[in-house]
């Protein structure tokens, strides 16, 4: 019998998971691993559970039946190795971008210091330099989103769970974000990405599918397509979820 | 500290903030010191230079009493007397007349009414002026006819002389102590109250409701670290708030109350610093309280709607606390929750330092603040803070 160090076990391992709140079952017996280093596209409609999903990768939900096992057991640990965009970009609005992401960084223990220099550069990538010591109240929502991801990623976190990041970004900001993550995708980041956006599948190693709080497929897309003995992510997307939603059908019309 | 910082820097940027927990408390004595005694005198001034109607009634009114009134911006009006007071009490009604006197001759004695209307400032003036003309008449009077039946005058209406103001052993000092204890533990009590609930609201429904709540429990810091940051953030607003109310009062008392309105109390170093551990101890608790309350609730209108009406739960007893009886005051009344500090403030106020009292009401207040943040950490544990599964 051989035992797993904490580097070397999935960073969250969810068993059997059911979330509900009363009557509503949020999500329903999901069992996956969250590895280091692995890109993966959370895909599915509105109401399907994938914001659940992320805050039970995240801790900020516990399980109500199943286990969710983190790699150095506790919490907090834990989150010092992830990075959450929320879909709400959740910014004071009263504070400038840098306070939001400085006071947010230090929490991480991070020195000021290096915490503005991350900021800078992610900043420039994302085509928010000199935006950064401005009050956010007057931020457009594609600026109010940049800036919520540099505050995700300011600690330089092992996983990103990212809610939606480009949803209501217009064409050039959703390619700024999408840009950045694929470079975090490139550079052996894990990442988890829920979005009704099919092209996140396309930049991910991995593709997790929900529908009606459960998870209906999950494995590298080629891997899925040979299987489901499809051509497309968006006819695989429909043939396991039987009907479209309408957002998602939306999204399709747009070029998917 | 980090959240504590970046919740009080987001409450200062907003102007409002400014002036609500920073200018009001600050100002409000001095205001109250010069505005308040300059609109009273200013009144009291227009009050006395305008003219009442009086009309008298009666068969031979003295003439020194009618001058009497005359002399004090009356315009006197003499009638017979009558039988049915109704029509003349209908002209004081509609303001026609401002006082109408009634002198009956009854022997040796007068019978004198005066027929006013109360809730009238004119023709309660009027009275005011009338009665004193009437006193100063009687006096006259009595004088004369004591002297007529060949006493002295001043002995025998004064036999027994005394002057209360020389008599009081208590300084001038102690007695300013007595009159703020009678009224700061009530404006420190309403002010912890009333400031904390915004930012208890913002800072945690507040937060709820613009989403921002769920990017901080990601934070790797525990709920009870990230309750602390807020606890202490809301704690310090409100006690820069009350302390600014104490400075501008300080302040008033020392350089703009005259010699007829309050002075500097004589209070001991000893009393001065536990009145600020008093404030302190009273403050915190307040503010768990409310933390408690508002992390409880789904949004900011909830919130609030919630602790408007449990701000009277102190506010009742703040009230009441100023009709206890401080000497021989039971010991277990510095047990009871608000209470216990409100009565500490009025003792240490009159420089009391009671050993007994004070275990009593620190320790009890910081019983209540433990219970209190306690129930705010269950509350703040909750998974509901992060609303819309989906």
């Amino acid at each position: 019998m051989t035992s797993t160090s904490p580097e070397q076990s999935p960073l969250v391992a969810l068993r059997d998971v059911n979330k509900t709140f009363g009557d509503i079952v949020a999500v329903e017996g999901i069992t996956a691993n969250i590895e280091r280093c692995t890109s993966t596209a959370l895909i599915g409609g509105n109401g399907a559970g994938k914001t659940t999903l992320l805050r039970l990768l995240a801790g900020v939900y516990r399980p109500t039946t199943g286990t969710a096992q983190f790699a150095d057991g506790d919490l907090t640990q834990h989150r010092r190795r992830i990075g959450v965009m929320t879909e709400s970009t959740g910014l004071h609005l009263r504070l400038t971008a840098w306070e939001n992401i400085r006071f947010h960084a230090r929490l991480f223990g991070m020195q000021d210091e290096r915490s503005r220099q991350r900021s800078e550069a992610l900043a420039v990538q994302l085509g928010l330099g000199g935006a950064l010591d401005r009050r956010t109240e007057g931020f457009s929502r594609g600026m109010r989103q940049k800036t919520a991801l540099i505050r995700a990623l300011v600690h330089e976190p092992e996983l990103l769970l990212l809610d939606e990041p480009t949803a209501g970004l217009d064409i050039t900001s959703a390619r700024a974000v999408r840009a950045l993550i694929e470079a975090l995708v490139d550079e052996g980041r894990g990442v988890v990405w829920s979005t009704h956006d099919l092209r996140a599948a396309r930049v991910c190693e991995r593709v997790m599918v929900m529908h009606n709080a459960r998870l209906v497929a999950d494995g590298r897309v080629n891997d899925l397509l040979e299987e489901h003995n499809t051509q497309s992510l968006e006819a695989l997307y429909l043939e396991l979820t039987s009907e479209a939603t309408p957002e998602f059908q939306a999204g399709m019309e747009v070029g998917l | 500290m980090a959240i504590a910082q970046r919740e009080l820097l987001d409450f200062v940027r907003d102007w409002r903030t400014i002036l609500t927990m920073v200018l009001v408390p600050l100002l409000l004595f001095p205001l109250l010191f010069i505005g308040l005694p300059l609109v009273i005198g200013g009144e009291a001034q227009e009050l006395a230079a305008t003219e009442v109607e009086v009309l008298i009634r009666g068969d031979n009114v003295p003439l020194e009493l009618i001058q009497n009134i005359e002399n004090r911006s009356v315009i006197v009006t003499l009638g017979d007397p009558v039988e049915d007071r109704a029509v003349d009490d209908q002209a004081v009604r509609n303001g026609s007349l401002d006082l109408i006197v009634h002198w009956e001759e009854n022997g040796e004695v007068y019978d004198v009414h005066l027929r006013h209307l109360s809730t009238s400032s004119l023709s309660t003036d009027a009275r005011q002026r009338a009665l004193l003309a009437v006193s100063e008449w009687e006096e006259t009077e009595r004088n004369r006819r004591v002297t007529e039946g060949g006493l002295n005058a001043s002995s025998t209406l004064d036999p027994v002389r005394y002057n209360p103001s020389e008599e009081d052993l208590a300084s001038q000092g102690e007695v300013q102590g007595w009159l703020l204890s009678s009224f700061i533990p009530l404006i420190v009590t309403v002010w912890v109250v009333t400031s904390a609930i915004q930012p208890a609201i913002d800072m945690t429904a507040g937060e709820r409701e613009r989403g921002s709540m769920e990017a901080l429990l990601c934070a790797p810091a525990r709920r009870w670290e990230l309750l602390a940051g807020k606890w202490a953030a809301v704690s310090t607003i409100v006690l820069v708030g009350v302390m600014l109310q104490l400075g501008g009062l300080m302040f008033a008392l020392t350089f703009l109350a005259g010699p007829s309105l309050l002075s500097t109390p004589d209070v001991g170093l000893g009393a001065i610093l536990l009145l600020f551990v008093a404030i302190f101890a009273y403050s915190v608790m307040v503010v768990a309280s409310e933390l408690a309350l508002a992390i409880r609730s789904k949004s900011v209108k909830e919130a609030g709607a919630l602790l408007a009406p449990a701000s009277l739960a102190v506010i009742v007893p703040a009230v009441v606390v100023q009709f206890i009886n401080l000497d021989g005051v039971e010991a277990f009344w510095f047990a009871v929750p608000v209470v216990n500090v409100l009565l500490a403030m009025r003792e240490l106020l009159l420089d009391q330092v009671d050993p007994t009292h004070t275990v009593i009401w620190l320790s009890t207040t910081l019983v209540y603040t433990g219970a209190a943040l306690w129930y705010a950490q269950r509350q703040f544990n909750r998974e509901d803070l992060v609303l819309s599964p989906s």
